[in-house]
């Protein structure tokens, strides 16, 4: 007895929610699954962002961000792959990382399992050394590692993320060989460098920005320089064709409804453009990057195909 | 390197962040007061609910628990010689004898002076050694804290007292715990069984509520209604003041155990019961009227008490700047310190000069408040709290630890997995297994392995790498000398008791 009458609510639910899809998007909160715990890089740029979201969106729309975090984000983003296609449950994304985590282990998610909204986070590679190792310029330490493959140890904040990829960059462009040092994130692998334990290390931009005087900072693996280290070169300016970072943006499940998908697309791209957003995200040290839909579409299968090439190649477990 | 010290003050007298406090000394008290229940074990039921807290408030409360705790151990020990909490058992000794001698009262106001005096000197400790110590640290490479992990290692299981064969297994038990989870370098799946919940490991709170709580709940459970209760003939009810100036001849007393507690507790390993045992009989040692001790002697009580709180604050040390916990509620507060995204270590002086800071200040007055709320006014309410229904009190606990795992991550596998590591407490604690070693085992034994690997990654595969400074040196002869040495010591002194006994 009380079965049908959970299933006729239900069901009753159901049709009243399919109205609701018909009528103004968004009819009520919209939920944002963050898979890393509150307080990160990727959880401050999703509560940053959902304010300004919420404006663009208008008609009183209301943004919920809700962390799941572990599996270094695969339990949240696989949570936001099968979720409805409603336009009400949302998940932030990470490039390489969750197109990586589809190779390296079973995933319950493909890149075809979204739909691309917009990146939003562009945290560029930089290559420092500490200063016990001598190597202040790119020159020396590419000298050095081509005269002793292998010597020179390289920390870094995992296996098959950004940084990796960005030394696998490195290597084939210089045809040189170095020791990776994978340290359970970012801030162990800082401290070793501090501390001289390994000689060089591959990070982001915004996670060196304040110990510029206590590291060699040798280049930034962008096309122009950083507004976070003007002073700081590129490699490109250096001779060397070294793009790379790790990438932070929103998508929702594959098969959203084209107008839902419009509008939060539409959103993102005003949101681009909103000073005072672009200013809040300088102020937690996230260099903003924003490319949305289609072209963020084709950025994480290019990102796919590189990591499934080095992990053909050089797989890292 | 000091001047933070004195910015972070304000911070601190901050309505919020100083109720905190209080409230966190009054709840120590309470906690540490009821036999069974520890301070470690009320920390860890306290940190899954202080995510929505402000950081200080948060750890306000945790500075408070642990000292009230530590003091309000002596309540049950002296008035009816069951120590409250583990490292209370010294304070027995000559608190019962005095309570039967209607010193009671004064027994309590000596416990509490001196349980205040030790927490003092021991946050000026942490104070003091803790910003120089945290510059120090970049020293400490992938091998360096391999080697500390493992001389904290057996440290546990080699100076816990007690059988060392059974803090081996304890330990061993946690390193294996410690092992679940994804790989550290590779990210391959171990011992997760396809369960996405498991592939970050185990939650180290998850294993100590189930740990640390369940056990002593289940105890609780099974006490009868009505137990002995404490009458107020056996408290003198004299007011604190008019007992102090007959406390101003144990000063060394106090020195010597502040000093024995405080280095204690920064070794790894050992911990409050430790510290109180060795002032204990430091200061019989020393006494004029040693065959007073036993019977009834103050001083007794105050050697004990002021070095089971000079442990706290001093145990941090190692936490707060290597980010290696020595004593199980060390790793409790650094799982509270990780809840709100503050990764011990070097960088948490330099990023949040003002939160760790204040943190030390906050043990400070959680130290001077022990004297006011747990001497003056309230010596008597708190004994009387030992008539209340046990199995009560169970019942209670045992909601908020459910609600507490739960609310982590906000699913049911971890309160199934709190329960299962609480079915294995309750038969270790039955079985008289330690259970500190598991929970160091799980942090060491994960800090060992990682380090260990990065080690070998940077020497490319020798092992040798982990000899080749002065630091990793002295580390390994600690580690030898903390294993060899207590049989030594048996031998040594069994060989002159031989020798004795021959020549007498």
């Amino acid at each position: 007895m009380l079965n049908i009458v959970k299933k006729t609510a239900l069901a009753g639910a159901l049709i009243l929610s399919a109205g609701a899809a018909l009528a103004q998007y968004p009819e009520k909160p919209i939920e944002v699954i963050v898979g890393y715990s509150a307080g990160g890089g990727t959880d401050v740029m999703a509560r940053t962002a959902a304010p300004f979201i919420e404006k663009y969106l208008g008609e009183g729309a209301s943004l919920v961000v809700k962390n799941m975090p572990g599996a270094s984000g695969q339990i949240g983003v696989t949570e936001a792959a099968n979720a409805d296609p409603d336009g009400y449950t949302l998940g932030t994304f990470n490039l390489p990382g969750m197109m990586a985590r589809t190779i390296d282990r079973e995933a319950d998610y493909d890149r075809d399992s979204f739909t691309y909204l917009a990146n939003v986070v562009n945290d560029p590679n930089v290559i420092v050394t500490s200063k016990k190792s001598g190597l202040d310029t790119l020159d020396k330490l590419i000298a050095e590692a081509t005269e002793n493959p292998l010597a020179i140890t390289v920390g870094m904040s995992s296996l098959g993320g950004d940084d990796h990829f960005a030394l696998i960059k490195l290597q084939n462009a210089t045809e040189t060989e170095f020791t990776i040092v994978p340290f359970k994130g970012s801030a162990p692998a800082r401290t070793a460098l501090l501390g001289g334990h390994v000689a060089m290390g591959i990070l982001n931009i915004s996670e060196v920005a304040e110990f510029q005087d206590q590291l060699n900072v040798l280049g930034v693996a962008t096309n122009e320089r950083s507004e976070f280290a003007p002073d700081l070169p590129t490699f490109k300016e250096q001779g060397l064709d070294l793009v790379n970072g790790s990438m932070r943006g929103f998508i929702a499940p594959a098969g959203l409804p084209e107008d839902v998908q419009g509008k939060l697309i539409d959103a993102f791209t005003q949101m681009a453009n909103d000073q005072e957003f672009l200013d809040a995200m300088a102020a937690t040290a996230n260099p903003v990057e924003v490319v949305t839909g289609e072209e963020f579409k084709a950025l994480t299968s290019d990102l796919y195909d590189l990591a499934k090439d080095v992990w053909d190649t050089t797989p890292w477990n | 390197m000091y001047s933070d010290l004195l910015h972070a003050l304000p911070d601190v007298f901050s309505l919020a962040n100083f109720a905190a406090v209080v409230i966190g000394v009054i709840s120590g008290i309470v906690v540490g007061a009821m036999p069974g229940l520890s301070a470690t074990m009320a920390i860890s039921v306290l940190v899954p609910f202080t995510f929505g807290l402000e950081p200080l408030v948060a750890l306000g409360l945790m500075a408070g628990i642990y000292n009230g705790a530590m003091y309000g151990g002596a309540i049950p020990a002296v008035l009816l010689r069951i120590p409250g909490t583990p490292a209370a058992v010294a304070t027995t000794f000559d608190g019962y004898p005095m309570a039967q001698k209607g010193e009671g009262g004064f027994a309590l106001q000596v416990a509490v002076v001196s349980s205040a005096f030790g927490g003092i000197a021991s946050a000026f400790a942490l104070m003091l050694l803790a910003p120089p110590l945290s510059k120090v640290t970049l020293l400490f490479g992938p091998s360096e804290v391999f080697w500390v992990a493992i001389f904290g290692l057996a440290s546990i299981i080699f100076l816990l007292g007690g059988n060392p064969v059974k803090g081996l297994i304890s330990a061993c038990f946690g390193v294996f715990v410690s092992v679940v989870g994804s790989d550290p370098i590779y990210g391959n799946d171990r011992f997760t069984f396809g369960q996405l919940e498991m592939l970050d490991g185990i939650n180290i709170v998850i294993l100590l509520v189930g740990l640390y709580a369940l056990p002593p709940v289940i105890d609780l459970l099974e006490t009868p209604l009505k137990t002995s209760g404490v009458q107020s003939s056996k408290l003198g009810t004299e007011p604190i003041w008019k007992a102090l100036p007959r406390m101003k001849t144990y000063w060394t007393t106090w020195l010597r155990g502040s000093f024995i507690g405080i280095w204690i507790g920064i070794l790894p390993g050992a911990g409050g019961s430790m510290a109180a045992f060795m002032s204990y009989n430091e200061a019989r040692r020393t006494s004029k009227t040693p065959e007073t001790w036993g019977e009834g002697e103050p001083e007794g009580v105050a050697a004990a008490e002021v070095a089971n709180n000079a442990d706290t604050a001093s145990a941090l040390i190692p936490a707060l700047t290597l980010g290696i916990p020595g004593t199980a509620v060390a790793a409790v507060m650094l799982g509270g310190l990780l809840v709100h995204g503050l990764q011990p270590g070097p960088m948490l002086f330099r990023d949040n000069p003002d939160i760790v800071f204040g943190f030390m200040w906050q043990f400070l007055f959680g130290a001077i408040l022990l004297i006011i709320l747990g001497g003056s006014l309230a010596t008597n309410s708190f004994a009387r709290l030992l008539n209340l229904p046990r199995p009560l009190l169970g019942s209670v606990i045992i909601v908020l630890m459910l609600i507490g795992v739960y609310s982590i991550h906000g699913r049911m596998f971890d309160v199934y997995l709190m329960l299962g590591f609480g079915a294995v407490g309750w038969v270790m604690d039955r079985l008289k297994f330690p259970l500190p070693p598991v929970v160091l085992g799980l942090i060491l034994g994960g800090f060992a392995e990682e380090n260990l690997r990065l080690a070998l990654r940077i020497g490319r595969g020798d092992p040798m790498v982990l000899f080749q400074n002065t630091t990793s040196l002295i580390l390994v002869a600690l580690t030898v000398a903390v294993i060899v040495g207590p049989s030594l010591k048996k031998r040594f002194i069994d060989k002159k008791k031989v020798d004795d006994d021959a020549a007498g």
